[in-house]
């Protein structure tokens, strides 16, 4: 079904319930989890597999669509299939093989028996409020014995406010988005609300800013809105670009309107007709994505002249950054949509009075905008009841690092980072102890297993000398040094500093030739002393946040994880065993059981010995590689 | 909170416990060179554009409890700052920064003598990671502290934008495009004069000016009545349409025309211009010597 011109909310009303009805009922639909995720893990073979199958099996009409990531990256390939009538069954780790077993379970209405996860049981209208049961009549046998999805461990402490669709709908269909409640949000606020009541129910929402700062975005709104001059611009800040973090991705390949639909609204509150989108370009899928629904929208005519017949107009451009991680700073980005270079300037002045083109701009992360339909929607109060008193909502957090359960995560703020961490992320594998978390990306900072109980709220993370950030949220075990963790970070923050202010710029450069010093155990005596000097130069004197902040994970490891730090520069031991030029490993001739599988496995033929006899390692010629110790299957090699 | 000075309001402020105005727009460096209070900066000067990248010229702001260090170049007060220009806060942020100058450019004496002033006696920093070896030192980068004095001159003032900066962190650096013999540039030595550490040369050798630095060769013209190189053939060319100078007044080094034209800058412009600046709204300008310019 194509949507023709949407002109009012009567008739977006029509589009929706129709939309809404195929849905529920009709014919078996399958959904493949094709996000930059999926993808990575095989998720396209298994579309062309199933596509294939599906014609095979042409008795029954079968659709099968793409949709985005549900979060639950560590079981990618995800497949869904709806069984009409009864249920939407979903699989994971599915292989191409799977396919045709997966389209005879659907046709014959039942489920594929191999790769089950979980079962839902009703069609979520989030934005709503409300949720309608698939199941007509009796659950046959099999389905009834799936268990249901939320109560699966990784999902129940979850709310998808965020992520309302991702992995749910097709992102390239805008009738499952309006079926879903989409743009029913900015028919409300363009035709029933003024832009006085929209910046108001986004400021009684609580919502703060979710790319990094936290900035309340009613006020931000409120400002822009009485700021003069004019034009005035809306900005999607969608150059995600801490190390491990993936949220905006994920939403924009998911739920593309949902952005969109958040920067109408915005734009309209402020009195902006032009918006941009910032994206990374090497986030193509979700350019993609972006250029595809806006030209939807535009077509069905919520983008251009008089929006819903509301008067408004507004329209939205999309800009790709050429790799900057600088360029996610506000003033930078600016500065790159001008055609400037991507350097930030002093913010005394604030962009929402003087920013692009010296006008006043309301720039927002892509998650903030996402969450502005369903604040609208649902209106500030219910917002607010979520989360703690002064961070209402939720947060998505890319779970990453060495947990069991890797992917996407969204929870109301206030929850644990033990829960997050441990029950949501299943801790880590067995035989390694939880160490650290580190959330907020490279602004951000460790924080100790001993402080997993602190709330996820922007005061605590940034009480404890890490920060919100944008969600990203790393975890390390006790195969982690955190001297390492540290240099990393400054490495990379090293190579994205634009250069033009001194402090971070030599900051960074400084801090991590002495933090590869102290991994490669010339550490000096004074050096903790010089890091902590470094860090407050950088924190005092850097020009923008990226610097500012540059030091939190130094200064954070050293809090925290001093013992480590003076291993490294007293006794030249790396605890964690992971500094290379610390560590020598050696055999253990009572356990070596000479089966020759680490002589072979050596890059530089640096193990000799003889058949069932115990192998030797030489240290002047060994790289410390580590090929050895994943061969052995003895555990005769030994790292110290 | 009141207006502050960027939205075109007159302020009251403390400034180092002084009362002081702080006139519409105006930034704390300039209210308090105008009130003898000493600021020092590198990347700062009134010919361009403030840039806030040395961070030397850093002040602390108070309001009530609350305080930040702002670069005195470019924030504007608000009503009722309270301002301290040198206290112990200020003073390790700018012995920071010049800690790090010194490290980067152990060369320049400028930074040195600064950095003494401020404490430092050796930077606690190797400074071997500058070049690999002696003999592939780059004297720019031992030098340059990146102010961006010589960009910004080279685009606001002379209007070639014949040099920008390269690259990203300590990658960056001042360059002609590609590296290579910079077209737009006027050999004009405008960057040469404004650099505060030296980094920037100019040579002039038979009939041609060297800029070695920016890869860029540039043809000097000799005087007709001196005979001695007085200009580059550009930068005439840039002054000549700029100024609507005659030719006849062009072909002569500045000492050479005083002496041909006498003292009134109407004898020395082409005749066809039409009156654009505002001396000839009746004012008088007098030619001076290049040296005499230099004295002032």
């Amino acid at each position: 079904m194509k949507t023709g011109t949407i002109e009012t909310p009567r008739q977006l009303a029509a589009v929706r319930s129709s939309a809404r009805k195929a849905l529920l009922n009709g014919h078996p639909r399958i959904f493949v989890g094709t996000a930059t995720c999926g993808l990575a893990t095989g998720a396209q073979k298994v579309l062309d597999a199933l596509h294939e199958e599906a014609g095979k099996a042409s008795s029954m009409r079968i659709s099968i669509s793409e949709t985005g990531c549900n979060g639950a990256c560590f079981l990618e390939p995800l497949v869904d299939v709806v069984l009409p009538g009864q249920a939407r069954i979903t699989y994971g780790h599915v292989q191409p093989e799977d396919a045709s077993g997966l389209i005879e379970a659907a046709c014959a209405g039942t489920v594929y028996k191999k790769r089950i996860i979980g079962r839902i049981d009703k069609e979520e209208f989030l934005v709503e409020g409300t949720s309608k049961s698939y199941r007509r009549g009796k659950l046959t046998g099999d389905v009834k014995e799936v268990p249901r999805y939320a109560a699966l461990p990784f999902f129940r402490d979850q709310v998808h406010l965020a992520m309302r669709n991702c992995g749910i709908i097709d992102p390239t269909s805008l009738d499952e988005y309006i079926a879903k409640g989409g743009y029913a949000a900015a028919a409300k606020a363009l035709t029933e609300m003024t832009p006085d009541q929209v910046v108001d129910e986004i400021t009684r929402s609580g919502l703060r800013g979710r790319g990094g700062g936290g900035f309340p975005t009613g006020r931000k709104w409120a400002t822009c809105r009485k700021a003069p001059g004019e034009p005035k611009y809306v900005i999607c800040n969608a150059d995600e670009g801490d190390p491990g973090a993936y949220m905006d991705r994920s939403v924009i390949e998911g739920d593309p309107h949902s952005v969109i639909e958040g920067m109408i609204i915005g734009s309209y509150a402020v009195g902006a007709h032009t918006g941009y989108i910032y994206v990374r370009q090497e986030y193509p899928l979700a350019v993609k994505r972006l250029r595809f629904a806006l030209k939807q929208a535009e077509e069905a005519g919520f983008l251009g002249e008089n929006i819903l017949g509301s008067g408004h107009s507004f329209t939205v451009r999309i800009n790709r950054g050429a790799g900057a991680f600088v360029c996610g700073e506000s003033t930078a980005l600016m500065a790159s949509l001008e055609g400037r270079v991507g350097e930030p300037r002093a913010k005394y002045i604030h962009t929402v009075e003087h920013g692009l083109w010296n006008k006043p701009s309301c720039l927002n992360n892509v998650e903030t905008w996402n969450n502005v339909p369903v604040v609208i929607a649902r209106g500030a109060d219910w917002y607010a009841s979520i989360g703690t008193q002064g961070s209402k909502g939720t947060k998505v957090f890319s779970l990453v690092g060495k947990a069991n359960r890797v992917g996407l995560v969204e929870v109301p703020m206030g929850i644990t980072l033990r829960q997050v961490v441990e029950d949501i992320g299943g801790g880590v594998p067995e035989g390694e102890s939880l160490k650290a978390v580190q959330t907020g990306g490279p602004s951000g900072g460790c924080i100790p297993a001993e402080l997993f109980d602190t709330p996820v709220d922007y005061e605590s993370l940034t009480a404890l000398g890490s920060m919100m950030g944008s969600g990203g949220m790393i975890v390390m075990d006790s195969r982690t040094c955190m001297v390492d963790v540290a240099r990393y970070f400054l490495s990379f923050l090293k190579e994205e500093s634009c250069g033009k202010c001194v402090p971070c710029r030599e900051g960074t450069s400084r801090m991590l030739q002495i933090l590869t010093r102290i991994c490669e155990g010339k550490g000096r005596p004074g050096d903790v002393e010089l890091l902590h000097d470094l860090a407050q130069g950088m924190t005092d004197g850097s020009l923008c946040a990226l610097g500012g902040s540059a030091a939190n994970p130094v200064l954070s490891t050293l809090k925290y994880f001093a013992e480590e730090y003076r291993a490294h520069i007293e006794e030249r031991k790396c605890p964690a065993k992971v500094c290379r030029a610390l560590i020598t490993y050696s055999i253990n001739p009572e356990v070596c059981t000479g089966c020759m599988l680490c002589l072979r496995a050596c890059p530089v033929k640096a193990i000799t010995g003889e058949r069932k006899k115990p192998h030797i390692i030489d240290k002047l010629a060994c790289t410390k590689c580590g090929l050895c110790a994943d061969t052995c299957r003895s555990n005769a090699i030994e790292v110290a | 909170m009141n207006a502050p000075a960027h939205e075109g309001k007159a302020v009251e402020f403390m400034l180092d416990g002084l009362q002081v105005e702080g006139r519409a727009g105006e930034t704390v460096l300039s209210v308090a060179r105008r009130h003898g209070i000493p600021i020092p900066t590198l990347c700062h000067h009134e010919a361009v554009s403030p840039s806030g990248a040395c961070r030397l010229c850093v002040v602390e702001v108070f309001w009530g409890k609350r305080s930040k260090i702002v670069t005195s170049c470019i924030y504007t007060p608000y009503e009722n700052d309270r301002v301290e220009t040198n206290n112990d806060r200020v003073r390790s942020v700018r012995r920071f920064v010049l800690e790090l100058l010194a490290a980067r450019c152990p060369s320049a004496h400028q930074i040195r003598e600064l950095a003494l002033e401020y404490g430092v006696d050796a930077p606690r920093y190797e400074t071997d990671d500058n070049g690999k070896s002696e003999t592939i030192r780059d004297p720019l980068r031992e030098r340059c502290i990146l102010c961006g004095l010589c960009v910004r001159v080279c685009d606001e003032v002379v209007g070639q934008h014949a040099i920008a900066f390269a690259g990203r962190g300590m990658e960056r650096r001042v360059t002609s495009p590609f590296a290579e013999q910079a077209e737009e540039c006027i050999g004009c030595a405008a960057c040469v004069f404004i650099c505060p550490t030296g980094a920037l040369h100019f040579e002039d050798v038979d009939g041609r000016r060297v800029m070695k630095e920016l890869h860029t060769t540039v043809l000097l013209v000799a005087c007709r009545d001196c005979g001695l190189p007085y200009a580059t053939e550009k930068q005439i060319e840039k002054v000549k349409s700029r100024l609507k100078l005659s030719d006849e007044a062009a072909a002569l080094c500045p000492s050479c025309r005083v002496r041909a034209f006498g003292g009134r800058v109407e004898q020395i412009l082409a005749k066809d211009r039409k009156a654009t600046f505002p001396w000839e709204q009746g004012a008088s300008f007098t030619l001076t010597s290049p040296e005499a310019a230099f004295r002032r």
